[in-house]
């Protein structure tokens, strides 16, 4: 019925006129996606450009294209070759994900399966902490590690993920965790096993999707933070890749825009690869359980 | 609620998670010994890709003279750098080796960031060839915390083409204020490129008006030398010129932060620039054209709004853990003729009045011009000890700008902008 | 190494037979075990931040010194004196109110557009998604720089229009609307929710409006606004939230200033500059005290107002 009303428009050959509005549908989409995704582009295209044409060339090809920028970049930047900047953001990133997948599985099984006292407002206390702004707790952080002498390490951006302060991911496993089926543990405790055993060989196994979604958002998420990293990392050769973006813009010339365009693609690059690997499973993620993207 | 078993679970997890991380963490090498015995000194400025590539090379000497000291340079715009060496200061990751201007030092001095370089002068570190007028701004309660890296003083750098289209001619001896003001006018008016770049927008020239009016920012014991009136005075009068395209517009001055990338000369937005000359060899190498430089405009010659001043200082954390390497860094930043010669004008003329003379006597170029203007100018520089600056005047320098945008952009007028700058200069001043 | 470590406690339980009487505590016991890491997190790095954040607010504080009680007047020094407070609150209110609704209208229209059974549809709703995934990062926001700085795409696009703006982001003007336009980019996170929701909305009721006579403009405001309230909710809360707390573009695009004019001085972005700039730790943290409130308070009128027009399922039947 309601195709049929769709279809009315167009008189005639109902199956030429599905075709026709198909075509301009798809055309309609793809110009769209084309517009949006065009700083994207002009940016990988400019990776390639000469310094004279990267910020009067606003053509998506370049003119004379050259890999003279890539060449700059690694051949070091500041001082540090960008693969310490990578590592760096990989330990920080990798991390993140360790400390996100143990402490938030841990405590999903708590809240999600375990019988406590003080339960329900734990949990009530917890779901709150998703929406507190990070800005309220920063400066006593701040603090808290400046006094420790560990600002201007990896600590404070890694600890935290080990202590479970990301309660989105708690949440999400905790839904995760209810949805699995009770027989499973209840036939585990019969064989002997303790919470602790039912955990690792039983509920850890099952949990194998939500924490593949922790994964792969802790890492995007950390690779892509600016604002913990500017705060707690001082040093260059503690520096993340945004950080050393950073300096291109600090440094003050502008033969310098080449290689910054270049580096911000490869800053790109790990994303782009988790993106074309996992894209059914981020938007799923998203659409399941309203991850900010 | 909480009794001994969570406590107990806790010390297991947090075994737990200092095992697990120690695996993460491993193998990512704590950076703080750099292997091999060799010292690392880290050393910080600011400036453009001209003082860079100047100081690399003067840095790549000091390696070769002393094979256990390693150097890791580091360079940024001003205003990222202050940003930069506050957060590291305050996070115990502070640089060896700092580069500092009148505020900066000022705020580092007060706070005990910089160590105090007595116990090396005259053995690693030889200030006996720096003039008085210049170690001075590097002092505090009779110590020495900073040693002047040149000497430098202020100009209006000009494009000379479009001068001479504008049919505009730098009168001998200076402008006068009536003269400057229809001269900038007519470049305006008939290149179509503003005459000058928005002079309201560093609380610098604004000092070097204040002298012309005998008065100063700040009086010797650190208060506020200036009202609101004065400022606004000096505002109204950049406010006439941008009506009429004798200044810079907006868009361009909002960009201003010293750097020759934003610089509203460079970008062809403005026809000359109020500076220091220590920046004058920066200008030279990225502008396309030819400049020169000139006097600042001034009524009375015996009060030109002028100074020999240190373009910069460079200081040593009192928390380093190699003072004595870059002592001798410093040391050789300063007074080694090598060094002087491979840094050229790019920290303003030499400080030591040795390699002063050597470097000037050899330079050719854009060296040379800066030499040059030093010498024509030398008549007209009052004394020193009237540009001190306090502590709090890096806040202050600031604020001065942030108040400046909303007053070029309309949203304060010149009298509450002005009264705004004072009010907070008083509350930075006191703290 | 993490197995045995993970095992360990497991073993100590038993150990103590004569507290095992009972599977329910040995339940609680492990449940706290389980817990811990969130628990130390929670108490070292949330609750006890956020008092001492508390505290700090009341006082004068700068790292180096230590903290001087002034009682209010930080709060004081906010509302009465200082000018750029409130430049950043009106920056910020102007860039909630506009980029919020503009991107979940976008992001609702687009979903619309993608909710068919056609070939591409997965492609389509993954490539709108990406820029939600690199939007936040600063490789992007340098991107925007030059996109809307001097001689960028912005500008020359709109010349062909006849409108010159020369530098957006260097006017006061238009500097705030490349930052709005940065998270508008970013529609595609609210888009795949409100795609899952639109799937959701049973097709009968579709057929039934178009027997009707329902033209699509009704059919979009009798069936799939109010079966898509909830989600709209979900994405105005989240997005508000969110948007209170942007940081990075406006940072990256003004150099850290919030310039031209404090235009773009977001409220995280003055905060962080007093905090960490000047070192004003008592005032940055009496400013994310007001902005805890603020924001809890607009997602608590949020909820509220949301009874008035989101529409459940459940109660719907009747």
């Amino acid at each position: 019925m309601s195709a049929q009303a769709m279809t009315r428009p167009v008189a005639g050959g109902r199956a030429g006129g599905r075709r026709v509005r198909t075509v301009l549908w798809h055309v309609g989409v793809a110009v769209v996606v084309l517009v949006l995704l065009y700083p994207v582009i002009w940016l990988v295209s400019t990776s390639f450009k000469p310094a004279d044409e990267v910020l009067s060339n606003l053509a998506l090809l370049p003119r004379h294209a050259t890999t003279g920028n890539y060449g700059q970049v690694f051949g070091g930047v500041a001082g540090y070759s960008i693969w310490q900047y990578l590592g760096n953001s990989l330990t920080v990133s990798i991390g993140a994900v360790i400390g996100n997948v143990l402490s938030c599985s841990l405590a999903a099984y708590a809240f999600g399966r375990l019988h406590f006292r003080g339960r329900g407002p734990l949990f009530g206390f917890m779901i709150s902490t998703i929406m507190l702004p990070q800005h309220v707790v920063l400066i006593p952080q701040y603090i808290i590690f400046q006094k420790l002498g560990l600002v201007n390490s990896f600590w404070p951006l890694i600890l935290p993920k080990f202590l479970a302060t990301d309660a989105f991911f708690v949440f999400l496993m905790v839904q995760f965790v209810r949805g699995l089926p009770r027989e499973l543990d209840e036939t585990a405790t019969v064989d002997g096993c303790g919470p602790f055993r039912t955990f690792w060989y039983v509920i850890l196994p099952l949990l194998r999707p939500a924490i593949i979604t922790t994964s792969i958002f802790t890492f995007i998420w950390t690779w892509n933070d600016f604002f913990t990293q500017l705060i707690y990392l001082n040093d260059p050769a503690k520096f993340t890749l945004p950080l050393a973006l950073q300096i291109f813009v600090d440094q003050t010339s502008k033969s310098a825009f080449g290689p910054m365009f270049t580096m911000s693609v490869l800053a790109l690059v790990p994303i782009g690869l988790f993106f074309l690997a996992f894209q059914g499973f981020l938007v799923e993620g998203v659409s399941t359980s309203g991850l900010k993207g | 609620m909480r009794s001994r078993t969570p406590r107990h679970g806790a010390r297991i997890l947090a075994g737990v998670v200092s095992v697990a991380l120690a695996g993460v963490l491993s193998g990512c090498g704590s950076s703080s010994g750099s292997g091999g015995g060799a010292q690392t000194v880290r050393f910080v400025w600011w400036g453009n890709q001209d003082r860079a590539d100047a100081t690399k090379k003067a840095v790549a000497l000091f390696e070769k003279k002393h094979p256990d000291i390693r150097v890791q340079t580091e360079f940024s715009g001003y205003a990222a750098y202050v940003q930069k060496l506050t957060t590291q200061v305050a996070g115990g990751a502070a640089p060896d080796l700092i580069q500092l201007d009148r505020p900066t030092f000022g705020e580092y001095q007060h706070k005990h960031v910089l160590a105090d370089l007595g116990r090396y002068t005259g053995s690693t570190l030889h200030l006996d060839k720096i003039p008085a007028n210049l170690l001075s701004g590097g002092k505090a309660d009779g110590k020495q915390y900073a040693v002047p890296a040149g000497q430098t003083t202020q100009m209006l750098v000009y494009d000379q083409k479009l001068f001479a289209k504008a049919g505009v001619t730098v009168p001998e001896d200076g402008w006068t204020w009536k003269q400057f003001t229809e001269d900038m006018r007519k470049v305006g008016a008939r290149t179509g490129v503003a005459g000058t770049t928005d002079f309201g927008w560093a609380v610098d020239w604004f000092d070097s008006w204040l002298h012309e009016h005998g008065k100063q920012l700040y009086t010797a014991d650190g208060k506020l030398g200036f009202t609101a009136g004065d400022l606004e005075q000096f505002w109204n009068a950049t406010a006439a010129l941008r009506k009429t395209k004798g200044v810079s517009a907006p868009e361009a001055t909002t960009k201003m932060d010293g750097s020759t990338q934003n610089s509203a000369l460079v970008l062809k937005q403005a026809a000359s620039e109020m500076n220091y000359d220590s920046n004058l060899t920066s200008y030279l190498s990225s502008y396309q054209g030819t400049l020169k430089a000139a006097p600042l405009p001034s009524d009375d010659p015996a009060h030109s709004g002028m100074a020999a001043l240190p373009p910069v200082y460079f200081g040593i954390a009192q928390h380093s853990s190699h003072k004595d390497a870059a002592a001798k860094l410093l040391d050789f930043l300063v007074n080694d003729p090598e060094a002087g010669a491979a840094l050229g004008a790019t920290r303003g003329v030499p400080a030591n009045s040795e390699v002063r003379a050597a470097v000037c006597g050899a330079a050719t170029g854009d060296g040379k011009a800066v030499c040059d203007y030093e010498q024509r100018v030398q008549q007209r520089m009052g004394p020193s000890d009237t540009w001190q600056w306090p502590s709090g005047s890096s806040a202050i320098k600031t604020d001065f700008q942030q108040v400046y945008d909303d007053v070029i952009f309309g949203r304060t007028s010149v009298s509450a902008g002005a009264e705004r700058v004072v009010k907070n200069a008083q509350q930075s001043l006191e703290q | 190494m993490a197995n045995t470590a993970l095992t360990r406690p497991a073993r100590q339980v038993t150990a103590r037979p004569a507290q095992r009487s009972r599977p329910r505590r040995r339940g609680q016991r492990a449940a706290y075990v389980f817990l811990s890491p969130w628990i130390i997190g929670a108490t070292v790095l949330t609750v006890g931040p956020m008092l001492a954040s508390l505290y700090l607010s009341f006082t004068d504080y700068d790292l180096f010194d230590s903290p001087k009680w002034v009682g209010l007047d930080n709060y004081v020094r906010m509302f009465t004196e200082d000018d750029r407070y409130w430049h950043a609150v009106t920056a910020t209110l102007e860039y909630v109110v506009v980029s919020v609704p503009l991107k979940l209208a976008l992001a609702l229209a687009v979903a619309m557009l993608l909710n068919k059974d056609r070939r591409g549809t997965g492609f389509y709703r993954s490539a709108f998604y990406a820029p939600s995934l690199l939007g936040a990062s600063v490789s992007v926001a340098l991107v925007w720089r030059a996109m809307y700085g001097d001689g960028g795409v912005a500008g020359r696009v709109l010349g062909v229009f006849g409108i010159d703006v020369g530098s957006m982001v260097d006017q006061p003007r238009y500097a705030l609307l490349t930052v709005i336009a940065l998270a508008v980019w970013q529609f595609g996170a609210p888009m795949v929710i409100f795609l899952a929701g639109l799937k959701q909305v049973p097709k009968e009721l579709y057929e039934a409006a178009a027997l009707d006579g329902a033209g699509p403009v009704r059919r979009f405001l009798a069936v799939t606004l109010p079966m898509l309230s909830p989600v709209l909710l979900f994405n105005l809360v989240l997005e508000t939230i969110h948007a209170f707390q942007s940081f990075t573009s406006a940072f990256i695009i003004s150099s850290g200033r919030g310039g031209p004019s404090d235009s773009t001085l977001l409220y995280t972005l003055y905060l962080y500059q007093r905090g960490f700039n000047d070192f004003r730790m008592g005032y940055a943290s009496a400013m994310a005290w007001v902005l805890l409130v603020v924001v809890g308070l607009i997602t608590v009128l949020l909820f509220r107002g949301a009874n008035r027009w989101v529409f459940y399922m459940g109660e719907g039947k009747r």
